[in-house]
């Protein structure tokens, strides 16, 4: 279910990116898909009634461990979200400084 | 010696530059010098980080890496050699750009692979930043965020379909757990469009002309030479070792033939120099990607290096002669050459290379990837390269006429004794391979079956 509600945060922010013409709101947009991402990247590891993986004396069965790697992916790719950004957002500034104006049609470039 | 020294050293530089910013330049040279001696010094073999072997990362050296790493490394050093002044401000973001470059070519993990594409993203969106063009920055960095997102799409699916990230490891486990082709289709469609916005392919390149129109020397060099040539040899392994196309090649190979066509035909309709060479460039990555799709791996590889080289004279020529001459049009900068010989002559020699006329390098290369292409029957594709050589022959002898002859006032431009040297040499090379190529279809001789060999033994596990 988690699988049906990432892909439309995905496909939202993918609708977002090419229907927006204002900076700021194409950063939120790529944000939304981020996060769909990252929500996607979460549930390929979900198991029903999982455990956590952590190694306990308790005899446990490995497969009831939920799977531990998509999280440690998941941890890098918001880090690399974090990072992009924070430059876009730079950019946006810089734009701001060069044209006076967020929105990309009132620019006057191509 | 452990190639993960090529990655580590870069970074913890960068790390030392941003605390001392008088030492950057100086700590960027030094990082080049130990990269580029380490590429020549590291023996081949299959690394894992950690001692996790195949749970964890590994780097994987072959002579394919090893290939790419030294026309890589070799080429940046240059760079920065060559453009001195430009480098001042960047050199901590160069730093970044090293170690993923390297990381790249080394990785044998598909996520540790995005990371490092990631890296290479940014920096190249710093690195462009300094066109004063800041819209055609943003619009690349969207483009390449969205890019590697797909590309992550695509791993992620095909992790919970494997239960593997490790790249000499897919394969296998594919098979082994037969897998239908059908369900490979969408993971391996996300990877493909997520690499193709970096390797600019046709409908994902629209960010390349903004950022190359207003580049000068040092960022087209390296967007264009240095960066491409990483993310084709990328793309190249995961399209041989990794990537099952199946139902999804028609569809490859239309993006690819149509880029290429694209790309040329554009570069002709183009009215200033450094957009006929932005789209030539478009078009040559088109073909490099075709023929790793097409399994021709070694005319893939000897292509790659005739295009760094001729990309790095010609970007750099074209730079520093926009720099001096305050404009890029094609009729305004006629009979420039005339004062300038010896540059004239390397960016004459570059373009004709690129061109296929024999005595040069581009020429031996040509030949290599037409014969090949015949003898599997692709009658096709070849006529399309030929067409597309026509095209690009065409546009290169008209934009060499206006360069060498003038008509009344000619624009002068002054261009550093070691810029002259470096892109000479270049251009002696581009000429003594075209002679002499033993020795390196001699090294190329064995890298298909390397590839495969990790796969075969599994990664040596």
């Amino acid at each position: 279910m988690i699988q049906y509600a990432s892909i439309i945060l995905i496909m939202l922010g993918l609708y977002g990116l090419l229907t927006n013409r204002n900076v700021i709101k194409i950063i939120i947009s790529l944000n939304v898909f981020e996060i769909g991402l990252n929500l996607f990247i979460i549930s390929v590891g979900y198991v029903d009634g999982g455990l956590a993986p952590i190694l306990t004396g308790n005899s446990t069965s490995v497969l009831s461990f939920v799977d531990p790697l998509p999280h440690a992916l998941v941890l890098t790719s918001i880090v690399i979200g974090v990072g992009t950004t924070a430059l876009g957002l730079a950019f946006a500034k810089k734009i701001y400084a060069k044209y006076g104006t967020y929105e990309i049609d009132e620019m006057g470039v191509e | 010696m452990n190639p993960v020294l090529l990655i580590a050293i870069p970074l913890l530089f960068a790390f030392l530059s941003i605390m001392n910013k008088k030492f950057a330049r100086p700590l960027l040279l030094v990082a080049l010098l130990l990269d580029v001696y380490l590429v020549f010094t590291i023996s081949k073999g299959l690394y894992s980080i950690g001692g996790f072997s195949q749970y964890g990362i590994n780097l994987l050296v072959d002579q394919y890496s090893l290939i790419g790493l030294m026309v890589v490394n070799v080429v940046f050093f240059l760079t920065v050699v060559t453009n001195c002044k430009e480098v001042k401000r960047l050199s901590t973001v160069l730093l970044v750009a090293l170690a993923g470059v390297n990381g790249l070519l080394l990785t044998n993990d598909l996520f540790n692979l995005f990371v490092f594409l990631e890296i290479v993203g940014i920096s190249a969106y710093l690195i462009t930043s300094g066109n004063k063009r800041p819209l055609a920055t943003f619009n690349y960095l969207v483009q390449g965020t969205v890019g590697s997102g797909l590309y992550l799409l695509g791993l992620i699916l095909l992790y919970s379909m494997t239960g593997t990230l490790n790249m000499a490891l897919i394969l296998p486990t594919i098979v082994d757990k037969a897998i239908p082709l059908s369900n490979l289709a969408l993971p391996f469609m996300l990877m493909f469009i997520g690499l193709g916005v970096e390797a600019k392919l046709l409908p994902f390149n629209s960010w390349v002309k903004g950022v190359l129109q207003n580049a000068n020397a040092l960022t087209s060099v390296l967007i264009a030479g240095v960066f491409a040539t990483t993310i084709a040899l990328t793309f190249g392994r995961l399209l041989s070792t990794v990537f099952v196309l199946g139902s999804i090649s028609n569809i490859v190979l239309v993006i690819l033939a149509v880029t290429m066509l694209a790309g040329e035909v554009a570069a002709f309709a183009s009215k200033r120099i450094r957009e006929v060479l932005l789209f030539s460039a478009i078009a040559q990555s088109g073909l490099i990607i075709l023929l790793f799709a097409n399994g021709l791996v070694i005319p893939a590889i000897m292509l790659i290096i005739a295009n760094i080289v001729s990309k790095y004279i010609l970007f750099t020529i074209t730079g520093k002669m926009v720099d001096g001459t305050k404009t890029d049009e094609i009729e305004s900068l006629q009979g420039v050459f005339s004062k300038n010989k010896l540059v004239g002559f390397a960016f004459t020699v570059a373009s004709l290379s690129v061109i296929g006329l024999p005595l040069f390098f581009g020429f031996i290369v040509k030949l290599n990837i037409l014969t090949s292409l015949f003898s599997q029957y692709q009658l096709f594709l070849s006529a399309l390269i030929l067409v597309v050589s026509l095209i690009e022959g065409t546009y290169f002898v008209k934009l060499l006429i206006k360069l060498w002859y003038s008509v009344g006032e000619v624009k002068t431009f002054k261009v550093d004794a070691l810029v002259k040297v470096v892109t000479l040499i270049f251009a002696l090379g581009l000429i003594v391979f075209g002679v002499y190529t033993k020795p390196l279809t001699d090294s190329l001789m064995t890298v298909p079956e390397e590839m495969m060999e990790a796969i075969a033994e599994r990664g040596n596990f």
